[in-house]
């Protein structure tokens, strides 16, 4: 299937090419750290602040020490006390994302030991923020109860029970812990994809291809041939990645670098697969870039990167069972964050192995010997 | 002697059209055999099939024994090919260009270092020349992919016009490479465009419009095809249509800047007169020995007519 002699002048020759070639250097090498740097720092989706507005229809004592209360909450920056028709144009131009009514009555209400409500309402068009603006505006009701009850003196026969929710791995939530991983999946694709495509069907547009294809060369041999030398660059990528992920970002690296390598090392024979595949199915370069890009943009946005995968439309969680990259995020935040071992990640790693398999020999398969 | 390669009927389509129609020859070992036609008469198609690179539609061919259809890998081993366009790394030196193709054939490292050295050597070319390929003039290139051509020992090796776009200086130096390798008992299936490159060859298939209309030597040819005597005509004012018409005269061809005229019963003298007589200046003319330019262009002008 493979010969070995072939195999290592293939490999040889791809190196020097590449290695010869400055834009593929800087390409292969500088953009990927770059990159990293650059959506490692945009990537930030954690919740800090809310904007806030008050209106405050009762003007009680109770009033003025509920929302005093809800100012002195880190998570809303307090914008002031105003009309209903200025909350709502505020809400409106996006200057301020949450608006607090505290309706008349509400003093009394309180006084009198009644169910008292007060309204909110909160910009629904970053879902992120406004989850966390209302969990944040419940905790401060809840709070302000028990304070209540407990001024009554009436704590006594209600059984109290709170949760002590103890958040592992990412305790302050920071998204970039959680995106790194996922950029540095969807980095490696893009390169490595486009790469070996565009360098096949460059072989094929230059003419270097009917040389080759007049040589005894095995399909398999030239794929695996053309696999190797990137699949080095993109283990050099990883190290880079994780160096400035680590130095930049604080990511962690909390399980074994092997399983790391050895997850990374089967995503690339996979991902070059997927390259090499396109490449049978296209003429020109261009093409290949184009075909590319068809199948990578689905592939990072179905990889679990941004969106869980469980919170997909059922019906196209088992095309994600096809998608590389969704394995890779998953043993990468496993191994980085969790501090998971070989044993943990076994099973996306035994679904990437044989995906890397199958796409090699699909790609080998379809390679034609002939020009026509 | 012993056929090498054998084509019997060969036919390949690509879609309605059909680029080659039913060809059939015989090349012997160690044989120069020219393959010459217009642009698009079929060379490279045949060639392609005769390597492995193209399935033939209809027909057989064998090249060294192995049928082009049924056994390519045997096929491969067995020849050489050098493409039209040229088709090594334009980013590789000459020795990691050979090192490559070497290590394709399966060769081992070290002896195929060795074997790509001396190569660089019979055409001329240096071992250690730091350029790429691409930086390299289209001779010098034309020969290193020669040597990458017969890198594992082909018995048989086709250059699809080999001295294309190449200096007269360099067109020698090549042919004088093609001659030796044909004296070791290699064979070589050429195609050009330069008719007096075919005169090189033992023998000469002429393609016109995918069909083979012609084979023989090249002294054959111009036997069977430019028969009588052939006269080279110059100066100016020289009428064709008129020329056409005299006693004696069968042909009438542009070549070169004059006229190629033929007939069995023309002399020299006769001619002259007439072509002055109809309005021909500064008129000379003189018995020349037919060329292959003059056989293809008599096999062209029956097979278009017919
Ligand atoms: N892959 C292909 N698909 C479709 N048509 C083709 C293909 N290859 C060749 N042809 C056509 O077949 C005909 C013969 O082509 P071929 O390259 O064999 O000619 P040639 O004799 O080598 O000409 P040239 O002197 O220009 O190299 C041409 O008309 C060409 O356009
Ligand atoms: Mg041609």
């Amino acid at each position: 299937m493979i010969d070995l002699v072939s195999l290592a002048a293939i490999v040889r020759k791809e190196f020097i090419q590449a290695l010869r070639d400055r834009r593929m250097l800087a390409m292969l090498l500088g953009i990927p750290v770059l990159q990293i740097i650059i959506f490692g720092f945009a990537a930030n989706l954690e919740f800090n602040r809310a904007d806030t507005v008050f209106v405050d229809e009762d003007r009680s004592e109770e009033s003025r020490d509920f929302l005093r209360g809800l100012t002195a909450e880190k998570t809303f920056l307090a914008h002031g006390v105003v009309t209903v028709a200025e909350m709502e144009r505020e809400l409106r131009n996006g200057t301020s994302q949450v608006g607090v009514v505290v309706p008349r009555g509400f003093g009394r209400r309180v006084e009198g030991v009644e169910a008292a409500t007060v309204q909110a309402f909160v910009d629904g068009s970053d879902p992120t923020r406004a989850v966390a603006a209302t969990a944040a505006l419940e905790q401060y009701a809840s709070r302000r109860t028990l304070e209540a009850l407990r001024g009554l003196g009436g704590v006594a026969g209600v059984a109290r029970v709170t949760f002590e929710p103890r958040l592992l791995y990412n305790p302050s939530l920071k998204s970039r812990l959680f995106m790194v991983p996922g950029t540095a999946a969807s980095i490696l694709v893009i390169l490595t994809t486009i790469v070996t495509a565009m360098g096949l069907a460059r072989e094929r547009e230059v003419g270097t291809m009917e040389q080759l294809l007049v040589t005894p060369i095995r399909p398999l041999t030239l794929m695996v041939g053309k696999t190797i030398p990137y699949a080095v660059f993109g283990l050099v990528d990883v190290t880079l990645i994780l160096v400035v992920g680590n130095l930049v970002f604080d990511v962690p690296m909390r399980g074994g670098v092997a399983v790391v390598y050895l997850g990374a090392l089967v995503y690339l024979v996979s991902t070059l697969g997927v390259g090499l595949l396109i490449a049978t199915v296209v003429e020109t370069q261009q093409q290949a870039l184009m075909v590319g890009f068809f199948f990578l943009l689905p592939a990072i946005l179905l990889s679990g990167f941004m969106t869980p995968i469980e919170a997909m439309p059922r019906w196209i969680v088992p095309l994600t069972y096809l998608n590389p990259v969704r394995y890779f995020v998953a043993i990468l935040r496993a191994v980085l964050l969790r501090g998971a071992g070989l044993r943990d990640v076994a099973e996306p790693m035994g679904s990437l192995a044989a995906l890397s398999l199958g796409v090699l020999l699909l790609s080998a398969a379809r390679f034609r010997r002939t020009l026509g | 002697m012993s056929a090498i390669i054998e084509v019997v009927g060969l036919e390949k389509r690509f879609g309605t059209f059909q680029a080659v129609r039913g060809v059939s020859f015989q090349v012997d070992r160690g044989e120069i055999f020219g393959y010459l036609g217009a642009n698009g008469a079929g060379k490279s198609t045949t060639i392609r099939i005769l390597c492995g690179l193209m399935t033939p539609s209809g027909g057989t061919a064998s090249v060294a024994g192995h049928d082009v259809a049924s056994d390519p890998e045997g096929v491969r081993f067995s020849v050489g090919y050098m493409s039209q366009r040229f088709s090594l790394y334009p980013d590789l030196t000459a020795m990691e260009n050979l090192d490559f193709f070497g290590g394709a054939y399966r060769l081992a490292r070290r002896a195929r270092l060795r074997r790509a050295e001396a190569l660089l050597g019979d055409v001329g070319l240096s071992a250690d020349d730091p350029r790429t390929a691409g930086a390299m003039p289209g001779g010098v290139r034309q020969r290193l992919a020669l040597a990458a051509a017969l890198l594992h020992g082909p018995q048989v090796v086709f250059l699809d016009e080999p001295t294309a776009g190449v200096d007269p200086e360099a067109r020698r130096t090549f042919w004088r490479i093609i001659r030796k390798l044909s004296d070791s008992g290699t064979t070589v299936f050429v195609t050009t465009h330069y008719m007096d490159e075919a005169e090189y060859c033992h023998r000469v298939g002429l393609m016109v419009d995918g069909a083979l209309v012609a084979l023989d030597t090249p002294s054959g040819l111009k036997r069977a095809h430019v028969p009588g005597r052939l006269f080279a005509v110059r100066g100016t004012g020289l009428d064709v249509a008129r020329l056409r018409e005299l006693a004696g005269v069968t042909h009438v061809e542009p070549f070169g800047a004059g006229l190629h005229v033929r007939g069995d019963l023309l002399t020299a003298e006769v001619l002259s007169e007439a072509v002055r007589a109809h309005g021909g200046q500064g008129v000379l003319v003189e018995e020349s020995a037919p060329t292959l330019e003059d056989v293809f262009l008599a096999v062209a002008a029956r097979s278009s007519a017919g």
